[in-house]
């Protein structure tokens, strides 16, 4: 340790010992100089950077490695030691990081799962939640338009015949259209919703009337 | 609640009646006094057919429809003392598709259930007799049984 730290001083303060290295590192025979051992520390470092690479790892892990190659190119012995120490390191915080990004692969699968399904609850939850709008929606439109209007089929021994009324229109109206459509009189005609006969003065809101409902016309027989 | 089947299904019938039904026929749940509606029971019309001794009378029937309908047919009645060979003195009509033991399906709607009984007016089933009256008159005495026949009708004007 005493030995790194003024190695690494003298690097920092005495430039006539770094000039000759720069000259070796020019040269690329600088392999020669450097011990044995550093060789293959250099190929276990580029084999990092191909697995740092691989596993998309952050730049800065790449930056590193660089900043150690400087290192050694300028100051050969010392980082032997550290940069030795730093791949050790590297390779245990990598196994790290691996075991953190698969823990994150899967937190972020079920998290994708978990957002699918609330999507889909979502999905259903907006129908029911659009539909009770669309009736929020019908009900206030009712008083904005003041008097609804539906279809009431008149059923004689014929057939049917629709006719559109006011909720609140007294059924007089209708009695003398259909009067004059059938070509009937009117005061021979009786009209009868569910068995009973409707008064002229009647209304559909008032017999609980619904769209599409029947009422029916007896000819009296007189 | 048990009757959860047959009141949504009577809801059902009440529905597409009150969109359509046959010209002179009325059927509607009972209302009780206090406003409310019971499903269990209707109150129905059959008017005679046109053509027929029976025509011009708008006769009243009661439908009674249980927890298990539509599993079981419900009890079709008359007023008591209803003329009529199929028609017991209680005035439950005797009818193979009102019996659960022979015609009746769940399929059969109300609608069927009236226009079945407005045919069985005009003709009646000797093999099925339900009251000593009305069968031996309709089997002895064809005058005297198309009399009285008409003279109910009568008894039954329409109600408008």
């Amino acid at each position: 340790m005493a030995d790194d730290y003024t190695d690494e001083l003298d690097s920092l303060f005495d430039y006539k010992r770094v000039q000759p290295n720069i000259v070796l590192c020019l040269d690329n025979d600088e392999l020669d100089v450097i011990p044995a051992s550093s060789p293959k520390r250099r190929k276990v470092a580029g084999s990092k950077v191909e697995k740092v690479d691989k596993n998309e790892k952050s730049i800065y892990v790449l930056d590193c490695e660089v900043e150690d190659k400087e290192n050694e190119d300028w100051l050969p012995s010392p980082p032997k030691v550290s940069c030795q120490a730093t791949v050790l390191a590297e390779n245990s915080t990598i196994k790290e990081l691996r075991l953190m990004k698969q823990e994150l692969l899967s937190c972020a699968l079920s998290a994708e799962d978990v957002l699918r399904s609330m999507e889909e609850s979502v999905k259903e939850g907006g129908k029911s939640l659009q539909s009770s709008l669309d009736a929020v929606a019908d009900q206030p439109s009712r008083p904005h338009n003041e008097r609804a209007k539906i279809v009431i089929s008149v059923q004689d021994k014929d057939g049917l015949k629709q006719f559109r009324i006011y909720m609140d229109d007294k059924f007089e109206r209708l009695f003398q259209l259909y009067a004059e459509k059938a070509k009937h009189d009117l005061r021979s005609l009786i009209f009868c919703f569910d068995g009973e006969k409707i008064g002229a003065e009647a209304t559909p809101n008032a017999l609980g009337m619904e769209d599409n409902d029947i009422i029916e016309v007896h000819v009296k027989s007189s | 609640m048990s009757g959860g089947i047959a009141r949504g299904r009577l809801a059902e019938e009440r529905k597409s009646w009150r969109k359509n039904h046959p010209h002179g026929f009325v059927a509607k749940p009972e209302t009780l006094p206090d406003g409310t509606v019971n499903l269990m029971v209707w109150h129905c019309t059959i008017p005679g057919k046109a053509g027929t001794d029976w025509e011009g009378g708008y006769f009243p029937l009661t439908l009674h429809f249980s927890e298990d309908y539509p599993s079981k047919p419900p009890k079709c009645k008359f007023p008591q003392g209803f003329f009529h060979p199929n028609v017991y003195p209680s005035g439950t009509v005797c009818l193979s598709i009102l019996n659960e033991d022979s015609g009746w399906r769940p399929a059969i709607t109300v609608k069927q259930i009236l226009v079945g009984i407005q045919d069985l007016l005009d003709q009646p089933n000797p093999a099925d007799p339900a009251q000593t009256e009305g069968y031996h008159l309709f089997i002895q005495d064809a005058v005297e049984y198309k009399k009285r026949v008409r003279v109910q009708a009568k008894q039954y004007p329409p109600l408008v």
